[in-house]
C-alpha cells in the first residue's frame, strides 16, 4: 500500500505511470459502481431497465476527472452542467454532506427530464471536489404523461424547472424543495425513489473517495489527475492531428418540431487546424417554435459523441481530452435554445442528427473512420394511465433502438439505441407484467436496413394491444419519419420510422395525424387508446457503405437465412441469385456473376 | 488586454446570460476585450482567441446571432 504522500513526494508518487493508471481505473470503477447502485436501488424502468443516467467525478476547480461507459448525451452535458453550477452557486455555498439538484436546460442541461444531482466531497474538512449524476427522470410534470410534451411551445409546458438547489443541507432534507417537487410530479413515489437511488450513488463514490484519498493523499491524487488530464489531451490532440487540415460541411434536417410541421436545418462546418478542431453551427437555423431545440450540452455532446466516433476509444475521457474541440452554437439558433423555447426533442432527436452531420461533414476526408447514417431517432414512447389492477398512476418513458449505420469494414448493429444513449430497451416482459399491454410482435424487419458492400443495422416492430378495460395516455417524439438514414459512398439509405395506431374495429393502421388530427404524425402528446386499441411501432435502418454490388455474396446468403433480407432484395439490390433447396438457401453463382455483369 | 468583468445579477433573476460567440453560459464574470479598436466580451480569452483567430479572418467583426449581454458596471 502506498502511504499517504506529503507535498513534495506527491510529484514522485503521482508522477509514475503505473499509479497514474491505478489511479485512474480506481476513478473509472467508482463511476462504475455509482451506476450500479442506481440500476438496483432505483424505481422507474428508465433507470433499472433503461439505464438513462451517468455518473461522474469533478475535482474542486471544476473539471471532470472520471466517467464510465454511460450515456454520451449526458457525459457530455455534465461538463458544462456541473462546471457552470459551481461557478454560479459559488464555493464558499458548498457544506459537506449537502445535496443540489438542476434540471434547467438553459444552464447546461440536454433537457428538462434530465436532472443532474451534485454533492460536494470533503476531506480532512476542505473541499476535495464533486461527485454527480444526471438522470433522466420519468415524469417530471408539464403538460403530458411522462415529460415529453411533444407539442410544447414552451418551457413551461415540459415540466418543473430546477435552477440549482440544494435537496440536502448538511445532510438534512430540505424539505420545502422537496415538497414543490414531489407536489409537480405526476409519480412522486417513483421521483422519490429514483432521487434517493442516484443520492445513494453519491454516497457510495463519497465513501469510495474517501477510500481512495486515505490510501493516497489529496496531493498525489490531485496531481495524478492533472497529469491524466493532460495526458487525454495530448492524446486528443494527435488524433485530431492525423485529420487532414481544411474545412468540411454538411447539413441535414429535423422534420417537424411537433408545432409546426416546418423543418429545422442544423449545418456544421468542422474546421481541422492541426491539432485542434472547431464545430461551427453558426449557419444553422434560429430556434423552432416546437420542441426539437438543442441546448447549449446537446450540442457540445453531440460533437464530442460524434468526434469520439473517429478517435482512439482508449483515450481517457475527462476533461482534459476535451480541451482541442471548439465549439461555436450561437445562442438563439436550433444549436442554443434560448428561453423560454422548448427543448424536449432536442437531446433524443436532435443529437442523433448532429453526429450524423459531422461525422457526414468529415466522411469527405477520412471516410474510413466514419459510418453511414443510424435510425437517428429516439422512437420515444411515453404513456401512463391508472393501472386497472393496482388502481396506481404509473407513466413510463420507453425508447426503442434502430439500425445503426455501416462502416467501411463492417455492416451496422441492429436495434441499437442512439448514439447519444448507450441505453438498454424496454423488454416485453416490463410491458406486459407491470402495464396493460399485451404485445404482438416484437421483431427485426426484414430489408430495413440500407443496402451496401456493408449493410446498414436493421430496425425494429413492436406491435402493442391495450388490455381491457384499461385507457392509455400517449404521447410520441419521433424522427426519420420522411428522410431517410442516408447510405454513405455508394451504399444505399435505410427505411424511415413509423408509429401508427388501429382502433378496434378499424381494418388498418393510420398515423395519429389520420386518426387524432394531430399537427404531425411523428410528435404528439396525450392521445388515449382504450381496449383492443393496436399500436405498430417501427425503427428506422441504418445507411449502407458501399455499393450493394460489391457486398460477398455469402454475406448476402447469410443474411437471406436469416430473414434479414429477403431473396428479392437479394436479386434486385444486391444482384445475388439466391435460390431455396428444400430447407436450405444456396447461391446461384452463375446466376449471380450474370447478374453482377461479371 | 482585456479585463473580468461581474455580471450584475440579482438572486431572484433565473435568466441566463449566453456568450454572444460561442454560445456558452456565463455564469458569474465576461471577459471584456477590445479587438481591433472594438469593446466586445467573451465567456473566456480562449472564446476570443477563437473570435480573433477563426471567425473575423472568415466573417469580420460580426456576431452570429445578436444577443446582448446585460450592461455590467464596466472597467474602474
Amino acid at each position: 500500500m502506498v502511504g499517504t504522500q506529503s507535498v513534495d513526494g506527491a510529484a514522485g508518487v503521482a508522477g509514475s505511470q503505473v499509479t497514474q493508471s491505478v489511479i485512474h481505473n480506481r476513478l473509472v470503477m467508482i463511476c462504475r459502481e455509482m451506476g450500479i447502485a442506481m440500476m438496483k436501488t432505483s424505481y422507474s424502468t428508465i433507470f433499472n431497465e433503461g439505464l438513462d443516467f451517468s455518473c461522474v467525478i469533478f475535482n474542486r476547480d471544476g473539471e471532470m476527472i472520471a466517467q464510465a461507459e454511460f450515456c454520451p448525451a449526458q457525459l457530455g452535458a455534465i461538463l458544462f452542467t456541473v462546471r457552470w453550477a459551481i461557478d454560479e452557486y459559488g464555493l464558499e455555498n458548498f457544506e459537506p454532506d449537502d445535496v443540489l439538484i438542476h434540471n434547467d436546460p438553459y444552464r447546461g442541461g440536454c433537457h428538462m427530464p434530465e436532472h443532474t444531482i451534485i454533492k460536494p466531497v470533503y476531506y480532512d474538512d476542505e473541499l476535495f471536489g464533486f461527485v454527480a449524476n444526471i438522470g433522466h427522470v420519468a415524469e417530471i410534470g408539464g403538460m403530458a404523461p411522462g415529460s415529453f410534451a411533444a407539442t410544447a411551445t414552451e418551457v413551461y409546458q415540459e415540466g418543473l424547472r430546477l435552477p440549482l438547489v440544494k435537496i440536502m443541507r448538511r445532510g438534512e432534507y430540505v424539505q420545502d424543495i422537496w415538497k414543490i417537487i414531489l407536489a409537480n410530479h405526476r409519480t412522486p413515489r417513483h421521483t422519490w425513489g429514483d432521487f434517493h437511488a442516484m443520492i445513494g450513488s453519491l454516497h457510495i463514490a463519497e465513501r469510495r473517495l474517501h477510500e481512495l484519498l486515505d490510501q493516497y493523499g489529496v496531493p498525489v491524487i490531485n496531481e495524478a489527475c492533472t497529469a491524466l488530464m493532460d495526458h487525454a489531451e495530448r492524446w486528443m490532440r494527435e488524433e485530431l492531428r492525423q485529420i487532414p487540415n481544411g474545412e468540411y460541411s454538411f447539413e441535414d434536417c429535423v422534420e417537424d418540431d411537433g408545432a409546426t410541421s416546418d423543418p429545422t436545418w442544423i449545418r456544421v462546418t468542422m474546421v481541422v487546424r492541426d491539432d485542434e478542431i472547431i464545430a461551427d453551427f453558426s449557419e444553422s437555423d434560429p430556434q423552432a417554435k416546437g420542441i426539437v431545440n438543442a441546448t447549449y450540452g446537446v450540442t457540445a455532446s453531440a460533437t464530442y459523441n460524434a468526434l469520439f466516433h473517429v478517435t482512439d476509444n482508449e483515450i481517457p475521457h475527462n476533461s482534459g481530452c476535451y480541451r482541442p474541440i471548439k465549439i461555436i452554437a450561437p445562442p438563439g439558433t436550433v444549436m442554443n435554445v434560448q428561453h423560454p423555447a422548448p427543448s424536449v426533442g432536442g437531446n433524443t432527436e436532435t443529437h442523433p442528427r448532429i453526429v450524423d452531420i459531422i461525422l457526414g461533414a468529415l466522411s469527405k476526408v477520412i471516410p474510413e473512420r466514419v459510418a453511414a447514417a443510424e435510425g437517428g431517432t429516439s422512437c420515444n414512447f411515453l404513456f401512463g394511465g391508472h393501472h386497472p389492477e393496482t388502481d396506481q398512476y404509473y407513466v413510463v418513458y420507453s425508447f426503442e433502438g434502430g439500425g445503426w449505420g455501416a462502416r467501411h469494414y463492417k455492416d451496422g448493429n441492429n436495434v441499437v439505441v442512439v448514439p447519444n444513449g448507450n441505453c438498454r430497451n424496454t423488454p416485453v416482459e416490463v410491458f406486459e407484467t407491470r402495464y396493460p399491454w399485451l404485445t404482438h410482435a416484437y421483431a427485426l424487419v426484414p430489408d430495413s436496413a440500407g443496402a451496401g458492400e456493408f449493410r446498414g443495422g436493421l430496425g425494429a416492430r413492436r406491435l402493442l394491444e391495450v388490455v381491457a378495460p384499461a385507457e392509455i395516455t400517449v404521447s410520441a417524439v419521433f424522427e426519420r419519419m420522411q428522410v431517410n438514414p442516408w447510405g454513405l459512398l455508394g451504399g444505399g439509405k435505410a427505411t424511415t420510422s413509423a408509429i401508427l395506431v388501429q382502433k378496434r374495429g378499424d381494418d388498418r393502421f393510420r398515423t395519429f395525424a389520420e386518426v387524432y388530427g394531430t399537427v404531425s404524425a411523428a410528435k404528439f402528446a396525450n392521445c388515449v387508446v382504450g381496449p383492443g386499441d393496436r399500436i405498430l411501432i417501427q425503427s428506422p435502418g441504418g445507411g449502407g457503405y458501399g455499393p450493394p454490388s460489391s457486398r460477398d455474396p455469402q454475406l448476402v446468403l447469410s443474411d437471406v437465412e436469416q430473414g434479414f433480407i429477403s431473396e428479392r432484395a437479394a436479386r434486385e439490390v444486391y444482384q445475388v441469385a439466391v435460390e431455396r433447396d428444400g430447407s436450405r438457401y444456396a447461391v446461384n453463382e452463375a446466376e449471380t456473376a450474370g447478374l453482377r455483369g461479371e | 488586454m482585456g479585463y473580468w468583468e461581474d455580471l450584475e445579477l440579482a438572486w431572484w433573476d433565473t435568466n441566463v446570460v449566453n456568450c454572444s460567440f460561442c454560445g456558452q453560459m456565463i455564469p458569474k464574470r465576461r471577459w471584456v476585450s477590445e479587438v481591433d479598436g472594438e469593446v466586445r466580451s467573451f465567456c473566456s480569452l480562449d472564446c476570443e482567441q477563437l473570435y480573433v483567430n477563426y471567425w473575423v479572418p472568415k466573417h469580420g467583426h460580426t456576431t452570429p446571432t445578436p444577443n446582448p449581454l446585460p450592461e455590467g458596471k464596466g472597467p474602474e
